[in-house]
């Protein structure tokens, strides 16, 4: 791929993976075929941030696992009120790398 | 999610359950038998949470009573078979070297966050949750 279209890429989604995955991810797009560019672009990928606000005030429910497509955890946390309060509080320290490892998950499947 | 770290985290879960089974029987036993439960939403909020009764209705069950557990919190039930089941599935899955467990789960995972299960599997959740606020508040 090109190397300004791959550079916008990691500015306007960079913050959506770990920072030292960041190197490791322009490598990889710069070494993928150019026909996959339009369909990497239109990937959604979570916003670490706002899966931390969702886990702050609804992560009691399981939201934020929900969202993030831990379904299994999600349910786990929703029948057991959310582990007593305690999955929840440690969630909120998780929760930001889990939805950048499922970015990356993703990012990885089209790659 | 990895077989192994899934076998892990369901293995700790279900033993915590069964900690906490022990954990409220005593207290329910040990006090007057009514027992207000530990959900801290609840406690904090007064409001209860969509699982609010959900040990009850465990202890419910391992005394016999089926109606009692259903009314509790139909969830329970759900849990119930989740922690009779799911150690012994992964036990057979250990012993025999198998993954069955781990592909019904991801399978699972993916068939659930479908629309057309999702749903209706969180329209029952809010019943639940509503019926909870006439029996709980």
């Amino acid at each position: 791929m090109e190397e300004n279209k791959v550079d916008m890429f990691i500015m306007v989604n960079g913050k959506n993976f770990e920072s030292h995955m960041v190197p490791q991810i322009r490598e990889k797009l710069l070494k993928a075929d150019e026909s996959k560019w339009s369909l990497i672009q239109s990937l959604d990928f979570k916003n670490p941030t706002m899966l931390l606000i969702i886990s702050i005030l609804i992560g009691y429910l399981g939201v934020d696992r929900f969202v993030i497509g831990d379904v299994g955890l999600g349910i786990g946390k929703l029948l057991t009120c959310g582990g007593l309060g305690i999955w929840t509080i440690i969630d909120w320290f998780l929760i930001m790398g889990a939805t950048k490892e499922k970015n990356l998950q993703k990012l990885q499947q089209y790659t | 999610m990895s077989r192994k770290r899934l076998y892990i985290t369901v293995f700790l879960a279900c033993l915590a359950g069964y900690i906490w089974l022990g954990v409220s029987y005593y207290f329910t036993w040990a006090g007057d038998g009514q027992w207000a439960g530990a959900c801290p939403f609840r406690h904090l909020t007064g409001m209860p949470c969509p699982s609010c009764g959900s040990t009850g209705s465990v202890l419910s069950l391992i005394g016999g009573d089926v109606g009692a557990a259903l009314y509790s919190n139909p969830a329970g039930l759900l849990l119930a078979a989740i922690m009779l089941i799911i150690p012994l599935w992964i036990a057979g899955d250990l012993l025999s070297s198998k993954s069955t467990f781990h592909r019904f789960y991801i399978d699972a995972e993916k068939r659930l966050a479908a629309r057309r299960l999702a749903i209706p599997a969180i329209l029952l959740v809010v019943a639940n949750w509503i019926w909870n606020f006439y029996k709980y508040l």
